[in-house]
């Protein structure tokens, strides 16, 4: 049976960590000591005692950002929105992507550098910077 | 790439009626011409084809990668005022050059520039910039002097509220005279002044948004006093004031390599221009910048727009 971790309050701070070796249906299985602990905004964060493992952003980001570019550029339905989707080809221009990364910044309570909001030209990027803040306030 | 007509068009821009392009003289020093088209005056068909004709393997990808109809049109209209505009300058002899035969390429920074290697006359520096909305396409030109353009629509409505964008994003100075502002209409439309001005100078700049963020420099009017007259003029007094820039690197120092230009086109459109001043001719008085505006539609007709309201 696979071991699970459930949180089931979210305002004490949780700590767990696992041994080395386990036995899960009776053979040996190799662990790196993990530990999971609750940063203050509420995000989990993962770390390993050897690395730090960096995530693709999640999905319910990408959706998150996709809905807010959505919305700014008022897009028909019909329209294909993918990760890749690039701002300009949905017809955004400057004015449309300073608005666009004010409402990420305010849906995920971060502070995007002038310089890093150049950078974001895809639904992609947006996601992958929003994780890379939100894991660095954590 | 083919366009179908959804409507017959009895205007002047149907196939039957196109023409040569009308060459033009260079503009002076600190002289803009300023081009512009409106898409909405544009449905023949065969005009859409010829023009998509003009584009490069390149720029026909880039407007086939535009989702939507009214997108990809616009992207096409941009090329093709851009290479059409620059190619009624470029030879001052009697045969036309070919819109088509015009190269590209950006500069390190990402801006677009002419590509004159490999051409086969001695042009003049030209230098262009261009944007866009929906409704209205602009092209600027000037000879040896950058150039940055902005064109907003009057009635765009931000999401964000003016003064929580302002606060982000504009400089305090800026902040502080749109919040002395009770009317929220007006508050709204010297807004988008401030922005279209402040995004052609980052644009004319040439290096990216990065290199001049927008709350690092601000934008304002500054009144002009007549030689010889002692007059206090407000701030406000747009009849005797000029734009100016000022920058927060020093802040006793004018940015005043540049020259500004802000006007409302088509009474639906703010327009902004930002010009890199001529080099001073010893004893002589700095030129103001002159503007020389062109409603066009390349192959069809050219219209010089005389009595352009300027703000």
């Amino acid at each position: 049976m696979p071991t699970t971790v459930s949180a089931s309050s979210l305002t004490s701070p949780l700590r767990l960590t696992f041994p080395t070796i386990s036995q899960v249906n009776g053979k040996a299985c190799n662990l790196t000591i993990v530990s999971m602990s609750w940063a203050k905004n509420g995000f989990p964060s993962l770390r390993t005692s050897r690395f730090r493992v960096s995530c693709a952003a999640k999905p319910q980001t990408v959706e998150k950002v996709c809905d807010i570019v959505r919305k700014q550029l008022a897009l028909p339905a019909e329209t294909e929105l993918t990760p890749e989707s690039k701002f300009s080809a949905l017809g955004a221009d400057s004015l449309d992507t300073v608005e666009i990364v004010m409402s990420l910044e305010e849906e995920f309570g971060i502070n995007v550098e002038e310089e890093s909001s150049e950078n974001i030209t895809t639904v992609q990027e947006a996601a992958d910077l929003i994780e890379k803040l939100v894991q660095s306030k954590a | 790439m083919n366009f179908h007509c959804f409507q017959r068009s009895f205007s002047p821009a149907s196939s039957s009626y196109q023409s040569p392009l009308v060459p033009v003289n260079l503009p002076s020093p600190m002289e803009t011409h300023f081009w512009f088209v409106l898409p909405d005056q544009i449905r023949s068909s065969s005009l859409m084809n010829r023009y998509s004709e003009l584009l490069s393997p390149c720029e026909k990808d880039h407007v086939l990668s535009m989702r939507g109809d009214q997108l990809r049109k616009s992207a096409l209209l941009a090329r093709a005022l851009v290479r059409t505009t620059i190619a009624r300058y470029v030879d001052q002899t009697n045969s036309l050059v070919d819109p088509k035969s015009l190269k590209f390429r950006k500069n390190s920074y990402g801006k677009p520039e002419v590509d004159w290697e490999n051409a086969d006359w001695q042009p003049a520096p030209l230098h262009f910039n261009i944007s866009h909305t929906s409704s209205l396409i602009a092209c600027g030109v000037t000879v040896d002097a950058q150039i940055g353009i902005d064109v907003e629509e009057k009635a765009r409505k931000i999401k964000s509220h003016v003064l929580a964008f302002a606060r982000r994003y504009f400089s305090s100075h800026e902040l502080e005279h749109l919040s002395a502002i009770t009317n929220p209409e007006i508050q709204r439309q010297e807004f988008m002044k401030l922005w279209t001005l402040k995004e052609a100078y980052v644009k004319a700049l040439g290096r990216g948004f990065s290199a001049a963020p927008f709350n690092t420099f601000t934008i304002r009017f500054r009144p002009v006093i007549p030689k010889g007259e002692i007059r206090v003029l407000k701030d406000t007094d747009k009849k005797a004031s000029e734009i100016i820039v000022e920058s927060f690197d020093d802040p006793n120092i004018l940015t005043s390599n540049w020259q500004f230009a802000l006007m409302e086109l088509d009474g639906s459109h703010y327009a902004a221009i930002c010009m890199e001043k001529a080099k001073l001719v010893e004893g002589k008085e700095p030129l103001p910048l002159r503007l020389s505006v062109r409603r066009t539609i390349p192959f069809v007709e050219d219209e010089c727009i005389t009595g352009t309201n300027m703000l």
